[in-house]
């Protein structure tokens, strides 16, 4: 056969479940967090889904495999109040999970001392349309996983695993975005247009983002309306214009919105737009360091201005 | 002989302008008596860290062919840094208008100060006829009287549970 599609060796998944689970006891046996926040298996053989553990015992249910692929930075957020309120909270985080921790963390949303991280050196996740059957491999992983940086977390108070030897993926993501950057302005409009109409406005996409954490959207508020909450094609717009506007220089590039998405928008390209012009205006990038002010809540007396008259 | 009526297009241009410095150079270029364009329509706001980029949008969404956002000079600002916050709030924006498909010479920022009446209406008139060159903004409109969900049902999936219904 030819082209085969190089597949990612799953050991480490085991070996890293392993070490979660004993962390998760550990910490839990010994009192420092009233509760772990991880992932358990999901009852279709190959899915995983967010487990919030308290007890010792329970600690061998937690998981890590290709199917963990939530950001379970959501559930320390002020959307999620129930569970901050039992006290200090463990965490399992990939790399991306933990941009977004720090990300809220520099918002004032979470304290360090408040919680227990630990990270998970992560090869991949699966994308949201693969076939959970096949093996981790170029067709199957998240496009976000293809070009990552973050694979081993930094920062964490424990890190598991070992990363081991990756095939070299294509970064179907950002040669998607210079393809999109090359087109005119009317060819970029009629294929933003294409994706957004066909939104339904079910807000997947704020409901899964971490930072999507305002007790009330604006895109909700209707006295006065800002922004349209029917799904036509003009509200769709504005609410995509809205959504990476107030993500920009936020968002942690988990790429959850657009998995979470029903109608597969590609959302992520617009964060990664919004990212890389905010890395080259003000060479800020979001999440790698807890930083007291993002790029669009702070200024410099001589920033650029030559777009102003 | 046969005559072509020609119908003029007249641009509708929104200002969003702080009440400080812009509001206050436009008065004066009015109580001057300096000729500009009469498309403009000027929103006052207390300060350009007011203005949302949101406004922008809905005006290009009711309508407008053309918007001006209009401050104090930097380090003039009556609030002392609404402005500076402004200018990152919009060469962010004007970055994903753009990678939208905005035509970003319908978008014009300025600086004006309460003694700039003379470059307010140089400002307005040249936005005006830039606008007046370039016709209509036609795409938000057009999305505007799109009343139903045209989406495309591309995904197999969703054509199956489309057809199951
Ligand atoms: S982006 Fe990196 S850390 Fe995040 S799931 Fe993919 S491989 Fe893991
Ligand atoms: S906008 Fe999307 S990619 Fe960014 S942090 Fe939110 S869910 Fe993750
Ligand atoms: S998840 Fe997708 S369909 Fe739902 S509101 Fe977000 S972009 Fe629209």
């Amino acid at each position: 056969m030819t082209n085969t599609a190089q597949t990612i060796d799953l050991s480490l998944y085991a070996a890293v479940t392993e070490a979660v689970q004993a962390e998760a006891r550990k910490v839990l046996e010994a009192g420092i967090v009233a509760a772990v926040v991880g992932w358990q298996a999901g009852r279709r053989k190959g899915t995983a889904l967010p487990a919030i553990v308290t007890d010792p015992a329970k600690a061998k249910e937690l998981i890590f495999s290709p199917a963990c692929v939530n950001n379970l930075a959501l559930y320390l957020t002020k959307a999620k109040k129930e569970i901050r309120a039992k006290g200090k909270i463990a965490i399992v985080a990939k790399g991306c999970d933990l941009k977004a921790l720090v990300g809220l963390m520099g918002e004032n949303q979470l304290k360090r001392e408040d919680i227990h991280i630990i990270g998970v050196v992560c090869p991949g996740v699966q994308g949201a349309n693969a076939d959970r059957a096949q093996p981790l491999s170029e067709t199957t992983i998240a496009g976000k996983c293809r070009e990552c940086t973050v694979h081993t977390p930094e920062g964490a108070d424990v890190t598991v695993g070992t990363l081991p030897q990756l095939p070299h993926f294509t970064p179907a993501e950002s040669e998607e975005l210079a393809r999109l950057e090359a087109m005119t302005p009317a060819e970029r409009w009629g294929f933003w247009k294409e994706h957004f109409s066909r939104c339904i406005r079910c807000y997947a996409c704020r409901q899964v983002c971490p930072f999507c954490y305002c007790e009330q959207c604006l895109c909700d508020r209707n006295r006065p309306q800002a922004v349209e909450s029917t799904p036509r094609p003009a509200g769709n717009m504005a609410w995509h214009i809205v959504r990476a506007m107030h993500l920009a220089g936020r968002c942690a590039g988990c790429a959850e919105c657009e998995r979470a998405c029903p109608m597969d928008i590609p959302l992520n390209l617009l964060n990664r737009k919004m990212a890389k012009e905010l890395k080259e205006l003000y060479g800020f990038e979001a999440g790698f360091e807890v930083k007291e002010k993002g790029p669009l809540a702070q200024y410099r007396e001589d920033d650029d201005q030559s777009f102003i008259k | 002989m046969h005559q072509t009526k020609t119908h003029a297009f007249e641009p509708k241009i929104v200002a969003f302008v702080c009440t400080w410095c812009t509001y206050a150079g436009a008065d004066l270029a009015g109580t001057s008596r300096l000729q500009y364009p009469a498309n403009t329509r000027v929103v006052k706001f207390p300060c350009t860290g007011r203005i949302d980029p949101v406004f922008i949008l809905r005006a290009f969404q009711k309508g407008a062919d053309g918007v001006l956002v209009s401050g104090c000079h930097p380090g003039d600002c009556h609030y002392m840094a609404g402005n500076f916050h402004a200018r990152r709030r919009f060469a962010a924006f004007r970055a994903l208008l753009d990678f939208i498909g905005v035509d970003l010479q319908r978008l014009q920022f300025s600086w004006v100060s309460a003694a700039e009446g003379g470059k307010w209406v140089e400002v307005a008139t040249e936005l005006t006829e830039r606008v007046r060159q370039m016709g209509p903004m036609r795409e938000f409109k057009e999305l505007e009287s799109e009343e139903q969900w045209s989406g495309v049902i591309d995904t197999p999936e969703l054509k199956e549970a489309y057809n199951a219904i």
